[in-house]
């Protein structure tokens, strides 16, 4: 009450008093997206090829349990003496190549759906409930009942749920980005001139939906390595003897005093991963979706 | 007017049924769809605990005793309308589930309301000091580091807490102690696991606040406040943050699915007594059951808070009119 400082000091270009997410995004956007998601793109390479790099066999003891970094082993040795360092490059690839594969197929699907939908209203609705159903299941439950009931799925079990658990999201959210592009006259005047459904969808709304897509792939990748890796640390997806990053952080934690690499390295790339890639996906956000994508 | 102020609580009671009714509704649909998901993948409990060298005839046998030989629509009828009443069905073991949990259960809702609380707090802050100041330094490094923060899975953030904050500083227990009544023994060995899921769901929860304050800092009320020139604080306060509240609860609501889904993971990595540990051993032993049983479970606690959304969304726009 006291402070009666008046606001036309900031407020000269007749701004409210906090300017929208999109004049903010327009400043800090500038520097080219390309190079942004440069990082995401070379640990993603990394992590695939890295198997081809390793030094030592995955499964075979190089130096004691828990042996400190040495000459050997850069990174030190894990609670059976494997080389940290191996395990490290090779226990990306199938969580990298899982995640991709979610992302892509979830991308994919909800741009057909979520582009029906915003043409459709009936489907649109269908997916809303969906929706509404699926955040009710925590995604980690979900994984753990699929993994469990269908023993021998392995992989494929995590990936299918993740798949399932994570298109009424996407679908949600493509279907309110398309809305907007259903509504702009072109393609009301496309309807109008009957054009089919299929044709409406390929030619006039998806076309548009570039750069959301983008970023919906960048945010689902993020979301498939934290499902992937969560259902492997708890021990569903990969078994050991298995590299795997999420298994080497549950494996090795008894002996993080002893040798703490073998833990940490793990952690780091899993948390490089998703970052490098969040932040591609956010520099990929357009300018007018961002809203509608960071609010999954 | 008289007859306003009468008709006014009916209403809103009959608009508090809808709502509640919508609410348990896909809460029924998401048990359906859990239970037919389960049917319809191959193996069931029996199957599950099943030792080598076990005759198809002991598989019969066991598959009997736990009734899975009774037609699906009895045995979905079985468990949902025991839900209401507690009973969570039964493991395969032939245990009953609710007899697994209830004693976790408590640990995990503590944990869990301690993480949202701290998210709710952290968030808001956050969120509404970097609004007062758009496109400042601090606005830029908030909205960045939310965006970093809720990238990352919680054991990742759990490892990195425990070797900073205990075994490097030895300040806060790695581990948790039981009492003999099973709960923690300490408040100090909650922090830790509270840490670890309040990090990503405060950076999750931020991004949430502050597009719904940018979002309302549009609508034309507040601009009219600015021109008044009223303080941005009260601004801020009065005009921006109750339209954006529904927006932040549902945000909110929507954490604690996260949250509860997150605790299972943090819960085994700090050897908290909740639910996690009671899902650790049903993954070894493949029962599915007891799995069911927690999803069950979380579905209620997660409509539990929906619905508390519900009612924020509920007042603001009741308050409004």
């Amino acid at each position: 009450m006291t402070r009666k400082r008046p606001l036309a000091v900031e407020d000269h270009e007749r701004r409210p008093v906090m300017s929208s997410a999109r004049d903010r995004r327009v400043v800090c956007h500038r520097a080219g997206p390309l190079l942004r998601a440069l990082p995401a793109c070379l640990l993603v390479c990394l992590a695939i090829a890295g198997p081809w790099l390793a030094p030592h066999a995955v499964d075979a003891p190089v130096t004691a349990p828990f042996a400190e970094p040495g000459a050997g082993a850069p990174l030190g040795g894990d609670q059976l003496g494997r080389d940290v360092l191996s395990r490290l490059l090779a226990g990306g690839r199938e969580l990298v190549l899982s995640a991709l594969l979610i992302a892509a197929v979830v991308t994919a699907t909800a741009a057909l759906i979520g582009a029906v939908g915003a043409l459709r209203p009936a489907v649109g609705r269908v997916v809303e409930r969906a929706a509404d159903v699926v955040i009710l299941l925590p995604a980690v439950l979900g994984i753990l009942l699929v993994g469990l009931s269908w023993p021998g799925g392995g992989r494929l079990a995590v990936v299918l749920a993740a798949i399932v658990l994570s298109l009424p999201y996407a679908v949600r959210l493509v279907s309110s980005a398309a809305s907007l592009v259903a509504a702009s006259g072109y393609v009301e005047a496309a309807a109008a001139g009957g054009e089919r459904l299929r044709v409406l969808v390929v030619r006039e709304v998806l076309p548009n939906l570039r750069a959301t897509l983008l970023a919906l792939f960048g945010l689902r990748f993020v979301e498939a390595v934290y499902v992937v890796s969560t259902a492997a640390f708890l021990q569903v997806g990969p078994q050991p003897p298995a590299a795997d990053w999420a298994l080497m952080i549950r494996e090795n934690s008894p002996g993080i005093l002893l040798n703490p690499w073998a833990v940490v390295a793990p952690s780091l790339v899993i948390g490089m991963l998703a970052l490098s890639v969040n932040l591609a996906s956010a520099a990929l956000a357009p300018q007018s979706g961002r809203q509608a994508v960071t609010l999954r | 007017m008289a007859g306003d102020l009468t008709a006014r609580p009916v209403a809103l009671l009959a608009r508090a049924g809808l709502v509640l009714l919508k609410r348990s509704a896909l809460l029924c649909v998401l048990l359906a769809v859990v239970f037919l998901g389960v049917e319809i993948l191959p193996g069931d409990a029996a199957h599950s605990i099943a030792e080598r060298g076990e005759t198809a005839a002991d598989l019969a046998r066991r598959r009997e005793l736990l009734g899975l030989d009774r037609p699906l629509p009895e045995r979905f009828w079985d468990w949902i309308s025991g839900l209401p009443l507690g009973d969570l069905g039964t493991s395969a073991r032939g245990e009953q589930v609710t007899d697994l949990v209830s004693a976790a259960f408590p640990n995990t809702l503590l944990l869990g309301g301690l993480a949202l609380l701290l998210t709710t707090v952290l968030s808001l802050t956050l969120g509404c000091w970097a609004a007062l100041r758009p496109d400042g330094r601090l606005d830029r490094v908030v909205s960045g580091a939310s965006t970093a923060a809720f990238a990352i899975p919680e054991f990742v953030v759990a490892v990195a807490l425990v070797l900073v904050l205990s075994l490097w500083t030895g300040w806060l227990p790695a581990v948790t102690l039981t009492d003999a009544g099973g709960a923690p023994a300490s408040w100090t060995m909650l922090i830790l696991p509270a840490l670890a899921l309040t990090i990503p769901q405060t950076g999750w929860n931020t991004t949430v606040v502050r597009a719904a304050l940018a979002d309302e800092a549009r609508a034309p009320h507040v601009e009219t406040a600015v021109l008044d020139g009223l303080p941005p604080r009260r601004v801020l306060t009065h005009h921006v943050l109750p339209g954006a509240l529904p927006t932040i609860a549902t945000g909110l609501a929507t954490s604690s699915g996260v949250l509860l889904g997150g605790a299972v993971v943090v819960e085994t990595i700090f050897n908290y007594p909740g639910v996690g540990a009671v899902l650790a051993s049903a993954v070894v032993d493949r029962d599915t059951p007891v799995v069911a049983g927690v999803t069950a479970l979380a579905g209620a606690v997660i409509t539990c808070a929906l619905l508390a959304a519900d009612l924020v969304r509920g007042l603001v726009t009741g308050g409004v009119r």
